[in-house]
């Protein structure tokens, strides 16, 4: 088997792996959709009645939603390594330390895109934002959002997987550097939904690509020596 | 993948590398020294018992050699590769059990065994995992979740991980605990097949009685240093301060 060839096997390998453990325990999605969901009917709330304010602040509140749950589901993806220290049998197999970040990561996308195909029509149905003309865009925009807040969560993961206040320093780490991607996120969607007016969609669109590159191939360089204890 | 790497053959009148050498391995755990200079060697296809009490440094030098954990000061080689500087080098030949079981709960047995097998890449992988659950007594078992296991047929389990590959060296963290009769005549079975099939193994046990039976040879740790050595397939090296706490305190 060729080097590529097998790295993608093992990356395939590991995000089975999680997906099973995941479909068997549930211990991401059901807390994980139950509290972007309360996030997009609280902010809902305190947004008032008014159709066109919660039209226009549709796209941040989903993009947050989005955040808010990815940072649950990245630190259980790695959380299960922590138990009965499964991370150091993982990092000693005989593999390229970047298969399994790849690995963790389209485990991560898959987990993030789920949270987010979900989240959309929920926006749609309670801030009242026309989709379905907009969906080419919108699927996009959710994918590469999907896959840059999976690069970054996965990596910033692997580096509080062994802390002692992982919960506390996960998301210290990681907002900061998804700020641009949730910046980008926001706008694409926004200006989709509105039909592009301005036309700026392509340059958000632009920049989700080069971000989602950047963090992919920095995670994948960097993140074999975070696991080495 | 384990990458296929062709080693040449010894030379005549070349040495064959031990199949473990230390070399005034040290490491410390914020101040205080786990392993405090520690040179020994291990024969190939020598089974070799590390004895102490706890906090002699047993564990800590399994795991440097298992390449989990890096030495703060000397070195480790496996067949003459020094394992923290080509860890990928040696990672393929050792198996190492130790007191965490590092199984994945909510898989059932079969399923962690797969992934293991994926892992090294196994050709014949569903093949070998059915083997390795028959060895282990866990075949009825093999499709319930880990979740629901006992600590001792967790550790079943993970013993069942090492024989799912041949193995060069075998490197076993008090492999009897948390066993019941059964399970501790298991694993002498095991280590004894280990043993005619040409496998180093080192085993860190407080069993010294039980160990003593199965190992070619002992050597005791105490305070991070080699204390005492004895029988055959391991020796104290040249540079070995046996007994000397040279860096006792560090």
């Amino acid at each position: 088997m060729t080097g590529l060839r097998a790295d993608a096997a093992i990356a395939l390998a590991i995000a089975r792996k999680d997906a099973l453990a995941e479909l068997r325990g549930r211990q991401i999605a059901g807390s994980t959709l139950f509290f972007a969901t309360l996030v997009l009917l609280l902010f809902g709330f305190a947004l008032g009645p008014d159709a066109r304010r919660l039209a226009e602040a549709a796209p941040g509140l989903l993009w947050l939603a989005i955040v808010f749950g990815s940072l649950l589901v990245v630190a259980r993806l790695h959380q299960q390594e922590a138990e009965d220290d499964a991370l150091e049998v993982l990092v000693r197999y005989p593999v390229e330390r970047h298969a399994i970040y790849l690995g963790k990561l389209l485990a991560g996308i898959g987990a993030v895109g789920v949270l987010g195909a979900v989240l959309l029509p929920v926006v749609g149905i309670l801030y009242g934002i026309p989709l379905l003309p907009a969906w080419p865009a919108l699927v996009a925009t959710l994918v590469l959002g999907t896959i840059g807040l999976a690069a970054v969560g996965t990596f910033y993961a692997g580096v509080t997987v062994r802390m002692q206040a992982r919960e506390v320093m996960l998301p210290l780490l990681m907002l900061p550097i998804v700020a641009p991607l949730l910046l980008a996120c926001v706008k694409a969607t926004a200006a989709a939904v509105s039909g592009n007016p301005l036309g700026d969609l392509a340059a958000w669109v632009q920049l989700l690509v080069v971000f989602d590159v950047v963090m992919v191939v920095a995670g994948a360089a960097t993140y074999g020596h975070l696991l080495e204890e | 993948m384990p990458q296929t790497t062709i080693y040449a053959a010894p030379r005549i009148g070349e040495q064959t590398p031990p199949a473990v050498a230390t070399h005034e391995l040290a490491r410390l755990f914020g101040r205080s020294a786990a392993l405090a200079g520690v040179s020994l060697s291990v024969e190939r296809g020598a089974v070799v018992a590390l004895l102490g009490p706890n906090g002699a440094g047993k564990t800590t030098l399994l795991r440097i050699v298992a390449t989990a954990l890096r030495p703060s000061f000397g070195s480790a080689e496996v067949d003459g590769i020094d394992v923290a500087r080509r860890p990928d080098l040696v990672r393929g030949r050792i198996g190492y059990l130790s007191h965490a079981t590092g199984l994945y709960d909510d898989l059932t047995a079969a399923e962690n065994l797969r992934f293991a097998a994926s892992m090294l890449g196994l050709p014949d992988g569903a093949a070998s995992v059915d083997r390795a659950l028959g060895e282990v007594g866990l075949t009825v078992d093999a499709r319930r979740r880990v979740r629901g296991f006992s600590a001792g047929m967790r550790h079943r389990l993970a013993l069942a991980r090492l024989l799912l590959a041949r193995l060069e060296l075998v490197l076993l963290d008090e492999p009897h605990a948390t066993l019941d009769a059964d399970g501790m005549l298991l694993v002498d079975d095991v280590i004894g097949r280990w043993k005619a099939a040409g496998s180093t193994v080192l085993i860190a046990s407080h069993q010294a009685d039980r160990v003593s039976r199965l190992a070619d040879g002992w050597a005791r740790l105490d305070n991070g240093l080699l204390s005492e050595i004895g029988g055959n397939g391991v020796t104290a090296l040249e540079s070995a301060r046996v007994g000397q706490p040279a860096m006792a305190g560090a």
